[in-house]
């Protein structure tokens, strides 16, 4: 798995992807942690590249969620594939998470 | 019958899952039907990386059972604690992000995405069987 992060003015946009399982899921969360640090309100998962998603990577999205709940912000996602969409849906996520289909629209949508 | 046998940490994930997935592709499941099955599969062998030995260090077992029959039954054994996951409530997958709890969601997946499942205990094995048919 691999992860860029991106500011565009107050948005940061987290690229992933790869594989978010047990295995890397860690190393997402300590970047969150590191993030949740600054006083950021605007968070974007750009999952265009994300190939497989379990429900340990869900844990760090719903822990995610809830925290940007706890401080007011707002966050979304973009560009989900077929069958990461399929766990978001079978899960009852899709309805905690806006999803778009492209970036453009997530960054309207947080602004 | 083949088995494929690791330690019981998440170091051997990948290469259970591999082993899991080249499977099935021999009986000619199509790419979204394989991506559940990894997906079913990860979440029953956390399972026991995570709870299966309380902290000490234990083995998993993969099982593929071959039959003639398009369909692919994989077990999963370990000899940590009697354990049966199935035993575990659904969590509301209505609730919203106030009251949705985390966790409960791996074997939500297991029971969602199986065509049949089913937890044994055998001697000292906790055995998970899920089966999946090729459609």
């Amino acid at each position: 798995m691999e992860i860029v992060v991106t500011n565009e003015s107050d948005v940061a946009v987290f690229a992933i992807t790869g594989r978010l399982d047990a295995v890397s899921v860690p190393q997402l969360e300590e970047r969150l942690n590191q993030w949740f640090e600054q006083p950021g309100k605007k968070l974007i998962f750009d999952l265009e590249g994300l190939d497989y998603i379990s429900s340990a990577g869900l844990r760090v999205f719903l822990t995610t969620a809830k925290k940007m709940k706890a401080r007011d912000g707002k966050l979304c996602m973009a560009r989900l594939r077929d069958n990461v969409k399929d766990v978001f849906t079978i899960s009852g996520f899709i309805a905690l998470i806006p999803a778009f289909d492209t970036l453009g629209a997530a960054q309207d949508a947080v602004k | 019958m083949i088995v494929k046998k690791m330690p019981a940490r998440v170091e051997s994930l990948h290469e259970l899952l591999t082993f899991i997935r080249a499977e099935a592709k021999k009986r000619g499941f199509s790419d979204s039907a394989l991506n559940r099955i990894e997906l079913v599969a990860e979440e029953a062998l956390v399972n026991v990386f995570v709870h299966g030995y309380a902290g000490t260090q234990g083995q998993v077992e993969v099982h593929c059972l071959v039959s003639d029959d398009p369909a692919l039954t994989i077990e999963v054994h370990d000899k940590g604690v009697a354990f049966d996951p199935l035993s575990l409530a659904d969590p509301d997958v209505q609730a919203d992000l106030t009251q949705r709890k985390i966790g409960g969601m791996g074997v939500f997946f297991i029971r969602k995405m199986t065509d049949r499942v089913a937890y044994r205990r055998e001697g000292n094995r906790n055995i998970l069987s899920m089966t999946f048919l090729n459609r």
